[in-house]
């Protein structure tokens, strides 16, 4: 009986706070440029930090500000799956002012 | 007897803001204390926000426990339950934070989401049911330590800034003169020691 009792209480646990989180998440949105979340996806996303940043996460936000050019920071990438998808992504996608973000090898 | 009950409250505060500092004494919460104090904006808002975190985990917990688990005969699972409670509030404060004072969040950085972990937090609600607290206790207990953290991460940052210019020793220069400045307001908030003992007994 105990084991039911707790089961289901964690899990209704659980669900009261994701669905909070959920809500909080809309509610409290921030726009953010969506070629970050771009290029993050291109990225290997094992988050390791050998390129000096919290997180892949964080690695595109610098490339897409210009902070960051050279893609081969990121250690485990590999440049026919991540560095070049993300060269061409770069490439197809300028800023507003139609400058284009550099980025190398 | 609502006089008492307001005296014994703020003494509650006190005690466990200075007497068993959260950091200095009981040595929770080490880590957003080394790394997050470098600079003090940085470290007002990491204490804020533990603030908030611990005050709503009491909040949280102690009916959690009381009113849930015990009842329900599974009161083992208080740590399962807590960190729960816990992560989705940190997790709440993040969003919070980063919508509303995006540097701060950045200078943050990794110990937002490490406050999940940061065992003051745990330590606060696990302590309040441990030791047969009731609410009003248990919120005295949440208030005061999450204040005496502020307090702590605060002034210690405003040292480690003074230590950035200071000319000290090339082997000293950055953590270990902060370690040793960490042992030295240890040492410091021995001395509050026996503050209350008069007054309590």
């Amino acid at each position: 009986m105990e084991i039911l009792w707790a089961i289901l209480i964690l899990l209704g646990l659980g669900l009261l706070l994701g669905l909070g989180l959920a809500i909080a998440a809309k509610v409290l949105h921030v726009k953010e440029d969506e070629r970050i979340e771009e290029v993050a996806k291109r990225l290997p996303n094992y988050n390791c930090g050998s390129c000096g940043y919290a997180g892949c996460h964080d690695m595109a936000e610098a490339i897409i500000k210009g902070e960051e050019t050279n893609l081969r920071k990121c250690k485990p990438g590999k440049e026919d799956n991540n560095f070049k998808p993300i060269l061409e992504y770069l490439d197809s996608h300028p800023n507003e002012d139609g400058s284009k973000i550099k980025a190398h090898l | 007897m609502v006089m008492q009950g307001i005296v014994s409250f703020l003494l509650a505060i006190v005690s466990s803001m200075l007497i068993d500092n959260v950091v200095l004494s009981r040595f929770y919460g080490i880590c957003p204390f080394l790394g997050v104090s470098k600079k003090v904006k940085s470290s007002l808002g990491m204490g804020i926000a533990v603030v908030f975190v611990i005050l709503l985990a009491t909040l949280i917990c102690w009916p959690l426990y009381h009113f849930i688990l015990v009842p329900a005969g599974i009161p083992f699972l208080d740590t399962v339950a807590y960190i729960l409670v816990i992560a989705s509030l940190v997790q709440l404060v993040g969003l919070f934070i980063k919508k509303y004072s995006p540097s701060l969040y950045k200078s943050l950085g990794i110990y937002l989401p490490l406050i999940t972990t940061n065992c003051a937090v745990l330590g606060v609600a696990q302590g309040n049911t441990d030791q047969g607290l009731d609410f009003l206790q248990a919120i005295a207990n949440g208030l005061g330590t999450s204040i005496g953290f502020l307090l702590i991460i605060v002034t210690f940052s405003c040292i480690r800034v003074r230590l950035e210019s200071a000319n000290t020793p090339k082997a000293f220069k950055g953590l270990p003169i902060a370690l040793i400045t960490a042992a030295i307001m240890a040492i410091a908030m021995m001395g509050l020691q026996g503050l209350f003992t008069g007054v309590i007994k």
